[in-house]
């Protein structure tokens, strides 16, 4: 009995000096380790002048420890390295970085550190550096092993090939649409606003009054103007058919130059080029309340019958709108520009809102290129629907499950550059 | 001619197309100074469609001074304008004041442009009064909804309403950051996939009625 | 004519003086309500505060005289904030008709609070070019613009001191009442060189870029007139935002009366047309 209690004196000896042990090294801090694994890379997918250090995780790294990175230009002495951050050990994990999972240098739990230029640091392109990290809790400091590299530019940011991806296969969708409604006939839902065209014309055929049609306040780099272009021809072709007088005044005279030759080429497919006038499309001024001083002017002396807006509008959407209304016309309005959407739909008789500007160019002329692009369209609409309802459930399951591969899909739709 | 006409702008519209698309996936320094001396040359060519601008708007105004078209003689203030601008602008160097004390420049812009500019956003609050008096009536249920949002957020957006209602602040706020936002972002997205859509067509020689002309 | 139908067809210009007179009468006699702060506001406010001194901010002043009713205190408001904090001001716009104005105003708030040019701000004026501003910016500050609004050199100036492009400042507020605005600054600018970007812009605008607010592309929203008003209250410098406030008010009730009034006319006319259309049905029996 003796013998046994000896023995377990000794353990429990034994036992309070490995406990002490483990507790004085967490406590008092016993050698502190050098960071682990480190690594040293040019940093990818950028343009150059930065360096990635990267470390697996250590039993040492708490909050009262810190890590140091220190810089030099290679060959030089290394107590000469300069410290140009300091941290806190339990901090800047890979899995804190905004990035995506294709592209992480490491594990998620290692120490990640990205040396770039600005505040004391000038990397060059092609320079060989010389990077350590080193570890330091209050007076003891231990610094890990020296490691060279080089910054470099890329060719290829691979954080945005998930972009590139669903920008190809969106081009992809919308060039089978096309090819599909080249073969097929696709159905296109009536929107009201189009058909008010024909009416608006005839409208304004019957009294005798001319069309004022506006391009909107963009360039022609816009794609609302381009679509408001694209509709330009198509009324200015039953403008000609029926001889009604068309006035088009612009903001840009880039659009200007293009809009006249689609009014001329209009006309000549009417078989009306006789009829076509230089000056129906015309340059008022860029500046944006001048130019729509001069077209409340327009509208009030020669009280055109039919208003059309079409393109992007801002502060002037209203000033239009409501002076063409005060003289009785009907009134038509495609934009995309939707803070002006409000004021549209109050003072016009019918508004296309957003895509539907480009929808018209399609309803109007039924060609199956324009057709075929409207399927592509609500077809990568219904893919974002999908995706939404799609990663909205998937993020649910990883908040409730704690787990983290729902990010395998909803990154590839995140923008991660 | 074909080819000038036709077929060298769509190549040209290709290959800078596909070479601008492809320019934002390359992070490399060659890359950015591309975009950089693009950006350039789209300034000076923007420089010079201004000219190509005010070329047709003198010759515009001087057809209806030949003609003595109505209002001709406003074709001559616009004349006067012009010119009395550009040669006070080039004597004051451009700068609206100089030392402290206003230029000629500075006096046109202070004194006409300002205000000729704010009277005519000031024209807005009007318009806006008697566009919602014509138009805010509950024709259907959607309309009355749209009124009643209205109501709410003129209420909630000022002083007078958050005091008189307190909840109409916190009700515009969420009607602002929920509704308002959701929608907003279901209209960018339509817009934004028809850009795109439009954009892939022009850079393939797709859609051309932006070149003018007829179809080939 | 019927009331309900003469309402209904009531000439514009008595809707016009009323607005006009509520415009203008609480101009005279303000009366002073307490304004909310709203989070889209304060956190403009907030991140400015947290800013260290000597910090660069960017205030890029991208309206024309016709929105300097409602930008123009925002502008002020922020530039006695940054003064205050002893901020680096660099300031700019992209759109030409604003520069005269962008430039008085920022001399007169610098003037106020005791700050030298060059030194403490600098106003580099405008560059044609738009959004490609912006980009060239990005690059090299210097190359954008070589010499400031007043035609010194920009290199060497002290307050640009450390700044190469827009990846060297701490934040950038643009006021904008178009296009470009606060989009083109965060597609060009933000997205591209990051740095932490505000917003601030007219009442109308202000709705199209609560997406951008939700999604922290921006990080805080000054919309209009009220969002001044907020910010000179957070200032403590209360100004013509404030005070325009009360008119603000008198007008939003004015144009609420009015269209209850409308409703109240419309409904009234509809049931004096059903009842016309049921009488001969009735004189029948």
């Amino acid at each position: 009995m003796k013998a046994f209690l000896n023995i377990l004196n000794v353990n429990a000896f034994t036992a309070f000096i490995f406990l002490a042990g483990i507790s004085s090294y967490s406590l008092a801090g016993a050698a502190l380790p050098a960071p682990v694994e480190l690594q040293v890379i040019d940093t990818p997918n950028d343009g150059g002048g930065s360096l990635t250090a990267i470390w697996a995780p250590s039993p040492a790294d708490t909050a009262d420890a810190q890590y140091q990175v220190l810089l030099g230009e290679a060959g030089t002495d290394p107590a000469s390295l300069k410290v140009i951050a300091e941290f806190p050990a339990n901090a800047r994990y890979v899995k804190d970085a905004k990035g995506a999972w294709w592209t992480r240098p490491a594990e998620r739990s290692w120490h990640h550190y990205v040396i770039r230029n600005g505040k004391g640091v000038d990397l060059k392109d092609g320079t060989l550096y010389a990077v350590t990290v080193a570890m330091r809790r209050g007076e003891e400091r231990v610094v890990g092993p020296l490691l060279q590299a080089t910054p470099s530019p890329n060719w290829f940011n691979w954080s945005q090939v998930n972009n590139l991806i669903l920008a190809l296969g969106f081009g992809a969708l919308v060039f089978y649409t096309i090819s599909h409604a080249k073969r097929n006939n696709i159905f296109l839902r009536r929107i009201p606003g189009l058909d008010a065209v024909d009416e608006a014309i005839g409208r304004a055929t019957e009294l005798g009054k001319p069309i004022l049609y506006l391009t909107g306040a963009h360039d022609m780099g816009d794609p609302s103007t381009i679509a408001a272009a694209v509709i330009l021809g198509r009324v200015a072709k039953r403008t000609a058919a029926y001889e009604t007088e068309l006035m088009v005044p612009h903001r840009e005279p880039i659009t200007m130059a293009v809009c006249q030759e689609i009014t001329k080429q209009a006309y000549l497919e009417a078989g009306k080029p006789d009829l076509f006038k230089e000056d129906s499309n015309f340059f008022i001024t860029s500046d944006q309340f001048s130019y729509t001083a001069a077209v409340d002017g327009i509208m009030l002396r020669k009280k055109p019958a039919a208003n059309f807006f079409m393109g992007s509008y801002f502060a002037e959407s209203l000033l239009l709108t409501e002076t063409g209304a005060s003289t009785g016309a009907i009134q038509i309005a495609g934009t995309d520009s939707d803070h002006q959407l409000p004021f549209f739909v109050t003072t016009c008789d019918y508004t296309l809102i957003g895509e539907e500007l480009y929808a018209a160019s399609a309803y109007l002329s039924k060609e199956p290129v324009q057709i075929g692009t409207l399927r592509g369209q609500d077809m990568g609409k219904a893919v974002i629907l999908s995706v939404i309802l799609i990663g909205t459930l998937l993020a649910t399951v990883g908040v409730a499950t704690g787990g983290s591969w729902p990010q395998l899909f909803l990154d590839f739709f995140k923008d991660l550059k | 001619m074909i080819f000038l006409r036709r077929r060298l702008p769509l190549l040209i519209t290709m290959i800078t197309g596909l070479l601008f698309a492809g320019q934002y996936y390359v992070p490399h320094p060659s890359s950015e100074l591309l975009l950089t001396s693009a950006t350039k040359w789209l300034q000076i060519i923007g420089g010079f469609a201004l000219v190509l601008g005010i070329t047709s708007l003198f010759h515009q105004h001087a057809v209806k001074i030949r003609r003595q078209e109505a209002g001709w003689g406003y074709s001559f203030v616009l004349y006067a304008g012009v010119f009395v601008t550009v040669a006070a602008g080039i004597f004051a160097r451009g700068k609206e004041s100089f030392e402290g004390a206003m230029t000629g420049f500075g006096w046109v812009y202070s004194f006409m442009l300002v205000p000729l500019q704010g009277t005519m956003f000031a024209i807005l609050a009007f318009f806006i009064a008697s566009a919602a008096y014509r138009s805010f009536r509950a024709r259907s249920r959607e309309a009355a909804v749209l009124l009643v949002a209205a109501v709410i957020v003129m209420m909630g957006r000022v002083p007078l309403g958050e005091y008189l209602m307190p909840l109409s602040g916190d009700v515009s706020q969420w009607i602002l950051n929920v509704l308002n936002a959701s929608v907003r972002r279901a209209i960018l997205i339509g817009v934004s996939l028809g850009a795109i859509a439009l954009s892939l067509k022009i850079i393939f020689g797709v859609e051309r009625s932006y070149l003018g002309g007829g179809k080939e | 004519m019927t009331l309900s139908e003469r309402m209904l067809k009531i000439d514009r210009r008595i809707i016009f003086l009323v607005i006009g007179l509520c415009t203008l009468l609480p101009l005279l006699y303000p009366v002073g309500l307490p304004i909310k702060i709203s989070p889209e506001v304060r956190s403009i406010y907030d991140y400015i505060e947290s800013l260290p001194e000597r910090s660069v901010f960017l205030l890029s002043i991208d309206f024309d005289p016709a929105s300097k009713p409602e930008l123009h205190p925002q502008a002020i408001a922020l530039l006695r904030h940054a003064f205050r904090k002893n901020l680096r001001v660099v300031a700019m716009t992209l759109w030409v008709s604003g520069t005269g104005m962008a430039d008085q105003l920022l001399t007169q708030v610098a003037k106020e609070m005791g700050k030298e040019d060059g030194k403490d701000y600098v106003f580099l004026g405008w560059s044609s070019g738009g959004t490609a501003v912006i980009i060239n910016m990005g690059q090299d500050l210097y190359k954008a613009f070589p010499s400031d609004y007043g035609g010194k050199a920009t290199k060497g100036i002290p307050v640009l001191e450390g700044v190469l492009s827009l990846k060297d400042v701490a934040y950038a507020i643009s006021l904008g009442a178009g296009n470009p605005g606060v989009e083109a600054w965060y597609v060009f600018g933000k997205d591209k060189y990051k740095f932490e970007l505000g917003g601030g812009c007219t009442g109308v605008i202000a709705p199209g870029l609560y997406p951008l607010l939700r999604s922290g592309q921006i990080n805080g929203l000054i919309g209009g007139l009220r969002g001044a008003a907020e910010y000179e209250s957070l200032v403590g410098h209360k100004g013509r935002a404030v005070a325009g406030m009360d008119a603000q008010s008198a007008t939003h009730f004015a144009i609420i009366v009015l269209v209850a009034m409308c409703n109240l006319f419309y409904f009234s006319l509809r049931q004096q047309q059903g009842r016309s259309r049921e009488l001969p049905v009735k004189r029948g029996h």
